[in-house]
């Protein structure tokens, strides 16, 4: 079965992925990451150790929170591939934690046929308190037929898409752009073909901080596309 | 207390094969059963050239050990608040990286806690032709403890 896609133009600022929740974070696991890592820090595995110096309990090592993004992000991603991630943990992970790791998109962009989506994302723990919180960027091609091309060697499709971000900045003194993008009046020398750069190019990218979603969505709520069914 | 004089230090080039099994147990461990970490066919179907690695799976080039030997003091006694990666393309299974570390800055820095050390670790991947394929960079705080 070929793997459903993501496409750039499907995505928007603000749309956000499904939240994702994980199965309790238990020593086994610990065991198992302390492997796959190959990093005994025994502050994660050794029980005893860790109480020896006054901890409760093993600690679990922040990037398995990290992981979980990872997760989060690949299963929305659907071959999109992570081009930056960056997380920075805020609270520490014990066994019997159980995360809840959302995210949203934060921006987008394209240029030279290449496009890119950013998310912010999150995990919280039963408690609703933050854990880690990062941002991924990811690349992904701009639709079905940009896929294709790449495929058969083609060129891309080139859509310059500017940081949607900086759409979004607080009204510029300028006067709004006029939206003749479409018709360019006939007298007008060629010179205007190019896309006019958004005056606010140079304003610093302003991150909309992601205010926790008052709640979470539920999981596997993907419905399934309903054929309208036509009694023949 | 980290050794200052450590700022620049760097580890030589380690070769680190990314396996498939590695990947797999990576991302068991994590409980993540997307099948581009375990189905070469599918992860070609979605794009990369082989089974890919997770995205935080350069963790695991980096043993926790050599970093007494980078900045002084045991994994254990730090704390890892920041990291991020920058790839240049997916890692995938097959990749034969060439992994160094570097101890890029080792400052005090004032936090809510109070003074804390901090240290941060540039790691970088190349292919054995040498292409860049990753960055990475860690940002540890030495963790306060009971520990004498």
């Amino acid at each position: 079965m070929p793997p459903r896609k993501l496409y750039f133009e499907n995505l928007r600022i603000g749309d956000e992925l499904p939240a994702m929740a994980k199965a309790p974070i238990d020593r086994v696991q610990l065991a198992r990451y302390a492997a796959a890592t190959n990093d005994y820090n025994p502050l994660n595995i050794d029980e005893l150790q860790a109480k020896a110096i006054g901890m409760p309990s093993v600690v679990a090592p922040s990037t398995l929170g990290l992981g979980f993004l990872g997760q989060l992000v690949t299963d929305w991603a659907r071959g999109g591939q992570v081009r930056r991630a960056s997380a920075r943990f805020t609270r520490m992970l014990w066994p019997g934690d159980t995360l809840v790791c959302k995210g949203r998109v934060s921006d987008r962009w394209g240029e030279g046929g290449r496009y890119f989506v950013e998310l912010d994302v999150w995990a919280e723990n039963q408690k609703g308190e933050l854990v880690v919180r990062g941002t991924v960027a990811l690349k992904v091609f701009y639709s079905f037929e940009d896929e294709t091309r790449f495929r058969t060697g083609q060129p891309p499709l080139i859509v310059n898409v500017p940081r949607e971000s900086l759409l979004h900045a607080p009204p510029a003194p300028a006067p709004a752009p006029s939206s003749t993008a479409s018709k360019p009046p006939k007298g007008k020398p060629a010179a205007s073909k190019k896309p006019a750069k958004k005056a606010t190019r140079s304003a610093p990218k302003k991150k909309a901080a992601p205010k926790k979603p008052a709640k979470p969505k539920k999981t596997g709520a993907r419905k399934p596309a309903k054929s309208s069914k036509r009694k023949k | 207390m980290l050794d200052r004089s450590a700022v620049g230090r760097t580890t030589p080039p380690t070769l680190n094969e990314v396996e498939r099994g590695a990947i797999r147990r990576f991302a068991e461990a994590l409980g993540d059963y997307n099948p581009i970490y375990f189905d070469g066919e599918y992860a070609r179907a979605s794009g990369f050239s082989n089974v890919a690695a997770p995205p935080s799976f350069p963790i695991s080039f980096a043993s926790g050990s050599d970093l007494r030997e980078l900045v002084g003091v045991p994994s254990r006694s730090l704390l890892l608040g920041e990291v991020s990666f920058e790839y240049e393309r997916p890692i995938v299974a097959g990749d034969r990286l060439l992994v160094t570390s570097r101890v890029a800055e080792i400052a005090d820095r004032t936090g809510p806690a109070g003074r804390v050390e901090v240290a941060v670790i540039e790691d970088e991947g190349r292919d054995e032709e040498g292409h860049l394929v990753f960055r990475a960079r860690r940002s540890y705080v030495v963790r306060a403890t009971r520990e004498s």
